[in-house]
C-alpha cells in the first residue's frame, strides 16, 4: 500500500509537471509530446485505482490516436514555429492575478474539507471490464446512447467543414 | 424522451435524403417530423414520467422548454430557404446539425442526472460550433468558429471541474440525491461543494452569455452566417437557462439563499453593461449580440427570486424573446440579402416600400424594447413584479432604467424605416410566404401580450 502511495505522488508529479511544460515550451513539437507524458501519467493513476480498462483505453486512444495525430498535424502542416504570442502587459498581469486567486482558492478549499479515506480499490472490481458495462448498460444507458448523438454531430461537423463548397 | 428519438430519427432521415440529392423533399421532410416531435412532446404533459433511473425527467416545466425549443426549430427552418436561396447544395449537414442542436437543448431542458446533463450540454456546443463556422470562406465566420470554440472549451472545463467537485463531495450525480445530501449537512455545506457549485455556475454563465464571461458573444454572433445567429441567440439561451433553472431549483434549491447574492450582481451587471454597450452598435447584428446579454440578465432575474409562478413567467419571458428575435432576424436577413449591410441606413424608407417588413420589424423591436401591450412588456412586467414582490426593489428599478435604455437602441431601426429623411432605398422583393410568415409572428406577439395568463398558468 506503501508503495502504490509513493506511485501515486510520482505520477502525480509528472502529470503535472508535463502539463505545465505543455503550456511552458516554445516548439509546438515539444508541447505535443509533453502531452502523451501527461497521458500516460494519466494513465498510470487509473491502473493506481483498478481501472484497467479504462487506462488502456485512455492510453490507446488518447496517447495513440488522438496525439499521433496531433503529431502529424503539427509536422505536416510545418506548424513547428519557435516563438511567443506576444501580449500586453496588462493582460500578462490580469491573467497571472486572476489565475492565482483561483489556485488560491482551489488551495485552500481542498484544505478545508477531510477527504474521507476511500476503500482500498484493489478490493473493489469497479474497474474492471465487467462491471464497468453492467454499469453503462444499466444505469447510465441513456448518455451513453446519446453520446452517439454527440458524435454523429461532430463527425457530420467534420464532414461538412472538409467539403469545398461554400456553405 | 420520445421527442429526442423523434429529431435523432429525423436528423439521420434528413441526412439520407440530402446525400441521394434529393433537395425538394428535405424542407418538407424536416417541417412534418418537427410537427409530429412537437405532438410526442406534448403528448407526455402532466405525467411527469422518469426515464432511465432518473436520468430524464419529462415534467411540465421540461415539456414546454422542449417545445419552445422545437418552435425555434420550425421557425428556423421557416426562414432558412430565403437565406440559403440560390445554393446547389442540399445542405442537409447544416440542417441536421441544427437538429442536434435542439436534441441537445431537449436534453438540458428534461435532465435529471448532471452526466446526461454534460452530455447535452456537449451536443448543444459542438453544434453550435460548427454552425457558427459554416460559411466556410467568410473569414468572420471562421473567426466566429475559433473564438466559440476555444473560449467555450474552456468555460465547459470550469463546467466539468464544477461537476467533479460536486460529485466527489456528495457522491451522486443525481439532482435530488444532491439536494438531499445538502439538506443532510443541516446548513454545514463544505466549501469544496460550494466552489465546484460556483464553477457550475461560471459554465452556465458563459453559456447564456451573462457579463463577466460575455466576451465571446458579440465577435461570435456577429460573425456566423445570419440564420444561424438566429438560431443560437434563441436555442442556446433557452436551453441554457432552463438548464440553469432545473439545476437551481432541484440540486441547489437548500442553498438558494446563500446564492442569491452572486446571481443578483451577475443579472445587475449583465443588463447594465449589455445594455449601455448595446447603445454604441452601429452593426444591427453587432446590437442583437449585446441586446441578448442584456436580456439574459432579464433571464436571470427569474432565478433570484423563486416564487410558484416563476417558471411560468420564464416560460412566457423565453417565448416572447424567441419569436420577437426570430421576426427581427428575418427581416434582418432579407435586408441583408438586397442591400449587403447589416448598418441602420440600409433600413432607410422600408416602410415606404416594404409596409409588411418594417411593421413586423417595428412590432418585434418593440417587443423587445417591451412596449406596452406587445408580449415583451407583458414578459417584462410580469418578471418585475415577481421580483418586486420578492423584495428586490432596487433590483427592478435597475431593470426598469436598463429597459429605458434599450428604448433607444432598440428604436433605431424603427426610426430609420419610418421617419427618416433622404433619400429612400428601392424595393426589396419578396415572396407572399415570407410577408405572410412574418405577419403570423408579428400577430403572434400582439396576441401573447394580451393573452400572457395563458402561458404563464400553463407551468
Amino acid at each position: 500500500m506503501i508503495f502504490s502511495k509513493y506511485l501515486f505522488f510520482i505520477l502525480s508529479f509528472i502529470a503535472i509537471y508535463a502539463a505545465l511544460k505543455v503550456l511552458i515550451s516554445k516548439k509546438p513539437m515539444h508541447s505535443v509530446l509533453y502531452l502523451t507524458l501527461t497521458f500516460f501519467a494519466i494513465g498510470g493513476h487509473y491502473i493506481l485505482l483498478n481501472a484497467q480498462f479504462l487506462a488502456v483505453v485512455h492510453i490507446i486512444v488518447y496517447a495513440g490516436a488522438i496525439m499521433v495525430l496531433f503529431i502529424y498535424t503539427v509536422m505536416l502542416l510545418n506548424l513547428n514555429i519557435q516563438g511567443e504570442f506576444p501580449k500586453s502587459r496588462l493582460a500578462k498581469f490580469a491573467s497571472a492575478i486572476a489565475g492565482g486567486i483561483l489556485l488560491f482558492t482551489l488551495i485552500a478549499v481542498f484544505r478545508s474539507y477531510d477527504l474521507k479515506v476511500l476503500a482500498d480499490p484493489s478490493l473493489n472490481q469497479i474497474g474492471l471490464v465487467k462491471n464497468l458495462g453492467k454499469i453503462l448498460f444499466q444505469d447510465y444507458y441513456l448518455p451513453f446512447e446519446l453520446s452517439s448523438i454527440l458524435f454523429l454531430a461532430a463527425m457530420v461537423g467534420a464532414v461538412m467543414l472538409g467539403k469545398k463548397d461554400i456553405y | 424522451m420520445k421527442a429526442i428519438i423523434a429529431l435523432s430519427i429525423l436528423a439521420v432521415l434528413n441526412m439520407f435524403f440530402g446525400v441521394r440529392k434529393m433537395k425538394k423533399v428535405l424542407l418538407p421532410l424536416i417541417f412534418i417530423g418537427l410537427i409530429i416531435t412537437m405532438i410526442l412532446n406534448i403528448s407526455d404533459w402532466g405525467k411527469s414520467v422518469h426515464y432511465f433511473n432518473e436520468m430524464f425527467i419529462a415534467d411540465n416545466f421540461s415539456i414546454a422548454f422542449s417545445s419552445v425549443l422545437i418552435l425555434i426549430g420550425i421557425l428556423i427552418f421557416m426562414f432558412a430557404n430565403i437565406y440559403y436561396k440560390g445554393v446547389e447544395r442540399p445542405l442537409e449537414d447544416i440542417y441536421a446539425l441544427i437538429l442536434f442542436a435542439i436534441i441537445g437543448g431537449i436534453v438540458m431542458a428534461s435532465f435529471g442526472n448532471l452526466i446526461l446533463f454534460f452530455v447535452g450540454l456537449e451536443t448543444l456546443s459542438i453544434s453550435f460550433y460548427v454552425l457558427a463556422g459554416s460559411k466556410k470562406f467568410d473569414i468572420a465566420s471562421n473567426e466566429a468558429a475559433m473564438k466559440y470554440f476555444l473560449t467555450g472549451s474552456f468555460a465547459t472545463g470550469f463546467l466539468l471541474f464544477g461537476i467533479a467537485l460536486v460529485y466527489g463531495v456528495s457522491g451522486s450525480f443525481n439532482l435530488e440525491a444532491i439536494n438531499t445530501y445538502i439538506l443532510g449537512c443541516n446548513g454545514n455545506v463544505p466549501m469544496i461543494f460550494i466552489a465546484g457549485m460556483l464553477l457550475i455556475f461560471i459554465g452556465m454563465s458563459f453559456k447564456i452569455a451573462a457579463v463577466p464571461f460575455h466576451f465571446w458573444s458579440p465577435d461570435v454572433y456577429t460573425g456566423s452566417p445570419t440564420l444561424i445567429t438566429a438560431f443560437m441567440t434563441t436555442a442556446g439561451k433557452v436551453a441554457s437557462i432552463a438548464a440553469f433553472y432545473r439545476l437551481i431549483t432541484i440540486a441547489f434549491i437548500s442553498l438558494h439563499s446563500e446564492l442569491t447574492t452572486t446571481l443578483t450582481v451577475i443579472a445587475v451587471l449583465t443588463i447594465i453593461v449589455g445594455n449601455l454597450s448595446a447603445v454604441y452598435q452601429d452593426n444591427l447584428k453587432r446590437m442583437f449580440a449585446y441586446s441578448g446579454v442584456a436580456q439574459s440578465g432579464y433571464l436571470l432575474m427569474a432565478l433570484i427570486v423563486l416564487g410558484p409562478k416563476s417558471a411560468g413567467i420564464l416560460l412566457f419571458f423565453v417565448l416572447s424573446y424567441v419569436i420577437a428575435t426570430i421576426t427581427a432576424f428575418a427581416v434582418l436577413m432579407l435586408i441583408r440579402e438586397e442591400r449587403g449591410t447589416f448598418f441602420i441606413p440600409a433600413f432607410r424608407g422600408l416602410a415606404k416600400n416594404n409596409p409588411v417588413e418594417a411593421f413586423a420589424m417595428a412590432i418585434a423591436m418593440m417587443s423587445l424594447a417591451g412596449i406596452p401591450p406587445l408580449a415583451g412588456f407583458m414578459a417584462k412586467y410580469n418578471l418585475f413584479v415577481l421580483t418586486a414582490e420578492g423584495g428586490y426593489t432596487w433590483l427592478v428599478v435597475v431593470a426598469v432604467i436598463g429597459s429605458m435604455i434599450s428604448i433607444y437602441f432598440y428604436f433605431k431601426p424603427i426610426l430609420a424605416s419610418y421617419f427618416s429623411e433622404g433619400e429612400p432605398q428601392h424595393k426589396i422583393e419578396s415572396s407572399v410566404n415570407f410577408k405572410i410568415n412574418i405577419l403570423v409572428l408579428s400577430i403572434l406577439m400582439i396576441l401573447l401580450g394580451f393573452l400572457p395568463q395563458v402561458i404563464i398558468n400553463l407551468l
